[in-house]
């Protein structure tokens, strides 16, 4: 799932043609992905082992007036994407944050090309993540301790915003669900009460607790309405600072960003689980009624099951034994008798000829009387 | 719970094999037409005194019979909104099918969740006691398939929530 993962999958497919490009290649590619991200890439055949990556995202912060501009933070975590290959470039392109330059012929040969590109095809997700580790890393200064409470509303994707709240000495995370269903209200609703429970237990006491509430919880008193108005609830994560420690923050703030693209793929996953099993229990069902309507003939159908490439249905009658019966008699009372003249191919008449005709084929049907 | 069920399923069983008489009987308004009777509703002297079975509130039973043609509706009980969710889309999806099952009808009477209309055609096609053996299983099958489902997505959503929490650790 394209917004689940981190590296942008026409991006990476788009480097990659450009690597393995046998013949110096034109690109120039206007990109537009989940999350309102927009990339621009071009190779020109004057230079053919460099591209120029351009990146525009809408701030995760809206309201904030100088967030078009990267901070500092998110420059330097960009320059860590693969140092010897990606280049910030000095002038960016128009209309774009950022434009990248990329040293294709220093990418390492072999397999280990594959994983270069796909990181570099990451940028995006780092961008984002960045800037939430901004503000979530402030939790541990000053401002945090002197006990801001006004939500701070943040936008991955701009229909699905969700609230960070700084409350020492944790940080809430409130995430207004919504839904144009009614049937995935429910589904999801079902969710969050499972992510409830498991979050409750002792296994997952490290994971940050959960909750879910289908009006605005306290914190956001004050918001705008047309951000507190929800058909699916609020579903609360209590992040605390041992869940933003170390390597652990990368996974928190990915896992943050994507919670409602991972919600909503859950939906349309189960929806899709319900169909399937439909399907099968119609079958069922037909089978029960065709079965009632085959023994409406009151016979009595046997298989025999011959030689196993065929089947043979036969009806049994008396009749039909009887005169088996006395047939095979006189047939083997034919091949007992000792005969004094020896008749030429009589011996091969007799094996073949003197038996019962088969009256079932092999392809199978039903006598009736 | 399970104590009512059987009770209500075997009234059900009677009730259909009284009402289960069915003769070939042609329209009386249109000539060389032949139309189920419980449908039309146009002759009261074709139509029998319609019989509401109910288990409890949630749960009922109409069989509304008439000279050539029989109708059963049936309500089925939903506990929460996810079993009404299930039920109704469930439902729904046999309905659109229904010429699979050839007895049900494609709209259920209002105010029930799925309605069967037997003629007097599929009781000569078919074994009339095995009818009403089809409709009451039909019955424990929805039950028992409802349920199912529900316990399904529960258990879906559980392993979902774990997977998703499992990444914090």
């Amino acid at each position: 799932m394209a917004c689940i993962e981190r590296a942008s999958p026409a991006l990476n497919q788009i480097l990659l043609k450009l690597y393995s490009a046998e013949k110096p290649v034109e690109i120039d590619h206007h990109l537009y992905e989940f999350g309102s991200a927009e990339y621009h890439i071009l190779c020109q055949a004057c230079e053919p082992r460099v591209a120029y990556l351009s990146i525009s995202t809408p701030p995760l912060c809206p309201g904030n007036l100088t967030s078009n501009k990267l901070s500092s933070y998110t420059i330097e975590m960009i320059k860590r994407l693969c140092p010897g290959v990606v280049e910030i470039a000095e002038a960016r392109r128009e209309g774009y944050q950022l434009t990248l330059r990329l040293n294709l012929t220093k990418i390492p040969r072999g397999n280990d090309y594959v994983k270069v590109i796909k990181e570099i095809s990451t940028v995006h997700s780092v961008i984002l993540s960045s800037q939430l580790k901004e503000i979530l890393w402030n939790f541990n200064s000053d401002d945090a301790i002197k006990g801001m409470h006004k939500p701070i509303k943040l936008a991955y994707n701009p229909r699905e915003p969700f609230f960070v709240i700084r409350q020492p000495p944790r940080i809430i995370t409130v995430f207004p669900i919504r839904f144009a269903e009614k049937s995935d209200v429910i589904i999801s609703t079902a969710f969050f009460q499972e992510l409830v429970d498991v979050g409750s237990s002792d296994r997952y006491a490290k994971a940050p607790p959960c909750s879910w509430s289908a009006i605005p919880p306290p914190e956001l008193i004050g918001e705008a309405f047309e951000d507190l108005s929800t058909n699916g609830g609020f579903v609360s994560f209590d992040i605390s600072a041992h869940h933003v420690d170390g390597k652990r923050l990368d996974k928190t703030v990915w896992n943050l960003l994507n919670f409602n693209a991972y919600v909503r793929f859950h939906v349309k996953t189960t929806k899709g689980f319900i169909q399937r099993r439909m399907r099968k229990r119609l079958e069922n069902l037909v089978e029960v009624l065709h079965h009632t309507e085959s023994e409406h003939d009151n016979e009595q159908i046997t298989r025999h099951y011959g030689c196993s490439c065929t089947k043979r249905l036969s009806v049994k009658s008396s009749k039909y034994n009887i005169l088996k019966q006395r047939w095979g008699n006189l047939g083997r009372k034919l091949k007992r008798i000792h005969f004094r003249v020896k008749i030429r191919g009589f011996g091969r008449f007799r094996q073949r000829w003197l038996r019962l005709p088969k009256f079932s084929s092999s392809r199978g049907y039903t006598k009736l009387d | 719970m399970a104590s009512t069920l059987r009770p209500y399923l075997t009234c059900i069983r009677n009730t259909l094999d009284a009402a289960m008489c069915l003769q070939n009987f042609p329209c009386q308004e249109v000539e060389r037409h032949n139309k189920p009777e419980v449908e039309l509703k146009s002759s009261p002297e074709l139509l029998l005194n319609p019989v509401l079975i109910c288990r409890n509130e949630s749960e009922k039973c109409l069989i509304e019979t008439s000279i050539n043609s029989l109708r059963i509706s049936l309500k089925v009980k939903q506990a929460d909104e996810l079993e009404n969710i299930l039920t109704k889309k469930f439902l729904r999806f046999l309905s659109m099918r229904a010429e699979a099952f050839q007895v049900l009808r494609r709209k259920p009477v209002q105010g029930y969740d799925i309605s069967f209309l037997i003629t007097n055609y599929h009781c000569e096609e078919m074994q009339k006691h095995k009818l009403i053996d089809f409709i009451v299983q039909f019955m424990e099958d929805i039950d028992k398939e409802i349920s199912e489902l529900k316990m399904s997505v529960n258990t879906r959503g559980r392993l979902v929530a774990t997977e998703f929490l499992k990444q914090f650790i």
